[in-house]
């Protein structure tokens, strides 16, 4: 018997207005510099004030994030953390490496090392719950939240009562836009962020974000949806093998591409990163709603985070916001949703929901 | 579900050596890669030394068998040829490397090459070869080169949990072998010494200038070091349909955070005994049948305190043999978890435990004291292996003989 998961929480930082739960994209940010910067929380609000001074910016988004999603889940002492990211804490790997040089290797700021590595935020998650079970953080691109949440689903295996923080994060910064710019991982001219999708140009838009989802095999009070699987495929060869994978993937599932109410896609707006991604879901998913995100999250490893938040409030709120949307397909009661990711061409994928 | 997981091959290379043999040999006669660092650019050549890796970049091309100039990193080279190593001891084949999964660990990536072209990349007047390393301080992006050189498509992960972070990549590729996800994981980890590094600890002031002392009363702090390795990890179903002789069983294991402190451990190692009884738990195993531990033991006032506190309250009166090898290799961090684990394996192959070295003076707040000399014709059943890290990570690998 295929074991069950739950996502009985969300906490979600972002260059939206999203970590107030009781909304769901109620107002939307524009940006036209290609750089998504989160829309903060007051941090007071999550973090006490001793703590909160000594935090980098990130720390004290992902901290916010996190202890979003334990009051959102009514959870009290998770068994244990789990992050994932791409970059870590570029800000601070920054500063430290600029300090290297400008000081001469002499007298360096240890805060910024400290807080540089990348599992500072699952270390600092556990230190502020007192959480002592199981610790991990992976960093493998854009795998790195789904081997995360795969992680935590192997250990719920054989307790199925217990709960994992299963955390993503990730941040924009100047020196790396400026370097990534220049091998055109971005866009070459400033763009209106959420027409991303209108652009036939390669490119997309830095962005960032953190999100904690609290993953149980049991459902919580506050249950958004079942994780029922997730799967990666790395550089698949052609369009056609990948639509391979994901039908695959389904039918393992019991589920045909019909079945999919709603398909999240992490396209990001690079026509040539996003050309295999496009053909599957032209080809396999023309009933689905054609839900996009990354116009309102930017791209970066852990965007797919981003795009599972999306999946699960669709599932619990029974809504999609318009600014979602991008055909006119109709599903009154949404039961099934399929999010396919991909991460520069190379990272694909697969995470599926469905109703509780 | 759970099925077996067992070690069939395993490959290393740090600053006593190439090759397994090659270290093996440095250990048993009490080799060390420490000294003057040489070839990385640093200020601290000289006043901070460390186990420095005496092969240039592009000789560690030829070793691993890639094209200089094309954006291997130092620490993806490494990486390669460890890797190599590996597989071939495994005997794996070609369909089973495609199949494979393939875990790795770093603690910064590739940010040597970062750090040392962080302007230039950033100028966009400026053009060169040093543009292969656009992307390259990514964590995950030397596990991706990897995984495309040798075609292992099954399952490919990057673990980064600081001085513990190969071990759980160990951990990880068992869970998934248990699960029923993969057949064969390979995992392990890959370091290369970097200013961003050396510099780092050093503002954290637990660097000794001096060879490291493990276990010491008069310890002052670790050596860095640079280094790679990884385990073939295979599962039982697998290791009967081909006939392989397993070379040991990955028999429990022990994750656990300690809840204390941003970079420190806990004073009564909390973390450290958590994770080490994990490890026995999951294996069925007793304290009293452990025959050798393989301490994390990196010389920093902390560590040793609470991980010989730990082994203390873990072990009761009967604390086995235990050594740190952090003395001859200097602490690779990331790799460090499979640096053991592979010096773990030649030490059940071999029925030998190395000796601690630098140890002097007992420390006041233990009782017991690590094994100075090497001892020769001990049967290994049970080995652990310890790796913690900053952020409270601790964890702990338990390995088990397949002769008993």
């Amino acid at each position: 018997m295929k074991e069950r998961y739950y996502i009985n929480g969300v906490g979600i930082v972002s260059p939206q207005r999203t970590f107030d739960n009781a909304e769901f994209l109620n107002e939307i940010t524009h940006y036209n510099e290609n750089v998504l910067h989160c829309v903060l929380p007051e941090f007071k609000e999550y973090i006490n004030p001793i703590q909160l001074r000594r935090l980098s910016r990130m720390l004290r988004v992902g901290l916010s994030a996190a202890v979003i999603c334990l009051r959102d889940s009514k959870e009290i002492a998770p068994h244990g953390i789990i992050t994932g990211t791409g970059y870590g804490f570029l800000h601070e790997t920054a500063k430290f490496l600029e300090e290297i040089y400008q000081y001469n290797e002499k007298q360096l700021t240890p805060t910024y090392f400290m807080q540089s590595t990348y599992n500072a935020l699952a270390g600092l998650v556990a230190l502020t719950l007192k959480c002592k079970g199981y610790n991990n953080t992976h960093v493998n691109k854009g795998f790195a939240f789904e081997t995360s949440l795969h992680d935590a689903m192997m250990h719920l295996t054989p307790d199925a009562s217990q709960t994992f923080l299963v955390g993503a994060f990730d941040e924009t910064d100047k020196a790396q836009f400026n370097i990534h710019s220049q091998i055109g991982y971005y866009k070459a001219e400033p763009i209106d962020s959420l027409k991303l999708f209108e652009y036939k140009t390669t490119g997309t838009l830095q962005g960032e974000g953190a999100a904690f989802f609290s993953i149980s095999g049991t459902p919580g009070e506050n249950v958004l949806c079942e994780l029922a699987d997730l799967k990666m495929i790395f550089c698949p060869e052609d369009s056609h093998s990948l639509a391979m994978d994901v039908n695959e993937f389904l039918s393992a599932n019991n589920i045909t591409t019909d079945q999919v109410d709603v398909l999240v896609s992490g396209l990001s707006g690079d026509v040539k990163n996003d050309e295999k991604l496009k053909v599957v879901i032209e080809t396999e998913f023309n009933h689905s709603i054609d839900v996009r995100f990354k116009h309102l999250s930017g791209e970066y490893c852990t965007a797919s985070s981003f795009g599972c938040w999306v999946g699960a409030s669709i599932l619990k709120k029974q809504y999609i916001p318009d600014v979602l949307r991008f055909n006119n397909t109709i599903a009154t009661n949404p039961k099934t949703v399929l999010i396919i990711n991909q991460y520069m061409g190379r990272n694909y994928s697969l995470i599926l929901l469905k109703n509780k | 579900m759970s099925r077996r997981v067992f070690v069939t091959g395993y490959g290393i290379i740090t600053s006593i050596g190439t090759g397994a043999e090659k270290n093996y040999e440095s250990l048993i006669n009490r080799h060390c890669g420490y000294g003057a660092i040489e070839l990385l650019d640093t200020v601290h050549q000289t006043d901070i030394p460390a186990c420095e890796i005496k092969l240039h970049d592009h000789e560690l091309c030829k070793l691993a068998d890639v094209p200089d100039g094309s954006g291997y990193t130092r620490t993806a080279l490494l990486g390669v040829i460890a890797l190599r190593e590996a597989m071939a001891m495994a005997n794996l084949s070609t369909n089973e490397i495609k199949q494979a999964g393939l875990l790795s660990a770093t603690t910064t990536g590739g940010i040597r090459e970062l750090e040392k072209y962080y302007y230039q990349l950033q100028d966009s007047s400026q053009q060169g070869n040093f543009r292969v390393f656009s992307d390259s301080a990514n964590p995950g992006e030397h596990t991706e080169r990897m995984a495309e050189l040798f075609g292992i498509k099954g399952y490919i992960g990057t673990i980064s949990t600081a001085c513990s972070s190969s071990a759980n990549t160990i951990m990880m590729g068992a869970d998934l072998i248990k699960n029923g996800v993969l057949n064969t994981a390979i995992c392990g980890g890959t370091e290369a010494l970097s200013k961003f590094t050396i510099n780092g600890f050093n503002t954290l002031m637990i660097l000794d200038k001096e060879q490291c002392r493990p276990f010491d009363k008069s310890r002052t702090g670790l050596n860095l070091g640079e280094g790679a390795a990884y385990l073939v990890l295979e599962s039982e179903e697998s290791i009967l349909a081909s006939g392989k002789k397993p070379i040991a069983e990955v028999k429990g294991y022990g994750n656990t955070n300690d809840a204390f402190h941003q970079t420190a451990s806990s004073p009564d190692g909390g973390g450290a005994y958590q994770a080490m009884l994990h490890a026995l738990v999951m294996g069925g195993v007793t304290s009293s049948q452990i025959d050798y531990v393989n301490a994390h033991g990196t010389a920093t006032e902390n560590n040793d305190l609470s991980e010989g506190l730990a082994m203390q309250k873990l072990f009761d009166a009967k604390v086995p043999h235990f050594s740190s090898t952090k003395p001859y290799t200097g602490h690779t961090l990331a790799a460090a978890g499979a640096i053991e684990a592979v010096f773990c394996m030649l030490a059940m192959q071999h029925d030998i435990i190395y000796p601690s070295i630098n140890f002097k003076y007992q420390m006041d707040e233990l009782t017991i004291s690590p094994q100075q000399e090497l001892i020769k014709n001990i049967k290994l059943n049970y080995i652990l292996s310890n790796s913690f890290g900053f952020g409270g990570n601790a964890s702990s690998l338990l390995f088990s003989s397949v002769t008993k």
